[in-house]
């Protein structure tokens, strides 16, 4: 059986065949056939496997229109049961974020306070706070054992620990001078500094303690 | 090259679906008895055996539950034959799961035809359904949903999930194999 060098009306066939054609597209399929033994061959073994492929295995058509339900519009359950699962989601995540909020804010809390209470290691309230907060007459100097030390005012200074939730008299020294030195003025501005702790945005520990490394490099640079 | 028989067919298809969303169970009749056996075929073209009617009933019964679902990009009839296909294709890993062996092999759809249809007596069919046989199973469906059902190449594509330049590939390669089985 020999293929017609024209593919383009070869392609069109099964169109024809099944009268899927456009007035003019099917005049030109025509003109081509009455000239064309191949495509007029190629044309009649459609034809034949199309008789063949129709002999469709036997269904009982009235079981299968039997077994469809009445219509039920879906559309509106759908669309309730949609919301619903939508609005669970949504519980879920404000409730997810909500819980983890406050662990942030209790890590955070913990952390401003912590180093009062442990004023040897000092580790995070100095350098977050001080810079950021003191006001303007009281130098800038992170509060870190080695730099304390080194400042001849430490001498003088109280050694001991003052209570929780308060600056310690060593901090207070690397200020510049003691609690007992500070007007009722500045240390209420001292105390809303010490308060506005945890809107500071920090994150884990280590990476305070990284970036207090890293200014202590830089100081030393 | 333009549709000119379709059209109708569908404004008929979707009138019916409305009438059967309206309440009228007799259109849904209407809409089986106008699809059922090009569904059955199909599905047999790509492997259903002894459970073609089981097929076609639950590809119905899919499509009617979730018609709302049809919006009419493609035909009716396209849309129930990709319903038909992943449905088979689902049997199909769920019996393959099973261990049973239900691939379509390349040389077994001569008793596949034989099955569905009973003896065949004449002798030309029988050859033809020989060449049918020898298509890879793509080639096949592709090839039924062209010559048989008479599908474009891009209604082809939606339903076997491939894109028209493939189909028509499948298409000749098809046609070729086919020519040379019968030259044989």
């Amino acid at each position: 059986m020999i293929d017609c060098p024209n593919g383009d009306v070869r392609d069109l066939l099964p169109d024809y065949l099944h009268d899927r054609l456009e007035s003019s597209a099917r005049m030109s399929v025509e003109q081509h056939l009455a000239g064309c033994a191949a495509c007029r061959e190629e044309l009649a073994l459609l034809r034949d496997l199309r008789g063949t492929l129709q002999r469709a295995p036997r269904i009982d058509v009235a079981a299968v229109a039997a077994a469809i339900p009445a219509y039920r519009p879906a559309a509106r359950k759908s669309w309730a049961s949609g919301w619903r699962v939508a609005a669970a989601i949504a519980a879920i995540a404000v409730g997810g974020a909500s819980v983890a909020l406050l662990n942030r804010m209790q890590n955070q809390k913990q952390m401003a306070q912590g180093p009062v209470t442990q004023p040897d290691v000092t580790p995070y309230v100095g350098p977050t706070s001080t810079p950021a907060t003191t006001p303007q007459p009281m130098p800038v100097q992170p509060p870190t054992p080695a730099v304390a030390h080194a400042n001849p005012s430490v001498t003088h200074s109280e050694p001991t620990t003052k209570a929780a939730g308060a600056p310690s008299g060593e901090e207070l020294a690397i200020a510049g001078g003691t609690i007992a030195d500070l007007s009722d003025g500045e240390l209420s501005d001292l105390l809303g500094d010490i308060e506005s702790l945890d809107a500071v945005p920090s994150t884990e520990v280590e990476s305070t303690e990284s970036l207090l490394t890293g200014r202590h490099r830089g100081r030393h640079d | 090259m333009t549709d000119v028989a379709l059209p109708t067919d569908e404004r008929t298809d979707l009138d019916l679906i409305a009438r059967w969303k309206a309440g009228e169970q007799r259109a849904a009749t209407l809409l089986v008895e106008r699809h059922a056996h090009a569904v059955a075929r199909f599905a047999a073209s790509i492997g259903a055996r002894d459970d073609v009617e089981e097929v076609v009933q639950d590809t119905f019964v899919r499509a009617f539950a979730s018609i709302d679902g049809f919006r009419g990009d493609s035909s009716l009839r396209t849309w129930l034959f990709t319903i038909a296909r992943r449905l088979l294709l689902d049997r199909r890993r769920s019996a393959r799961r099973r261990g049973e062996q239900v691939e379509v092999r390349e040389n077994d759809a001569a008793t596949e035809y034989d099955s569905l249809d009973g003896v065949v007596a004449d002798e030309t069919q029988r050859r033809l359904q020989a060449a049918l046989a020898k298509l890879s199973p793509t080639q096949r469906e592709v090839f039924v949903l062209r010559v048989s059902e008479g599908m474009s190449y891009a209604e082809i594509a939606d339903t076997v999930g491939t894109t028209e330049g493939a189909a028509r590939v499948h298409y000749h390669n098809a046609m070729r194999t086919i020519k040379e089985l019968l030259d044989d």
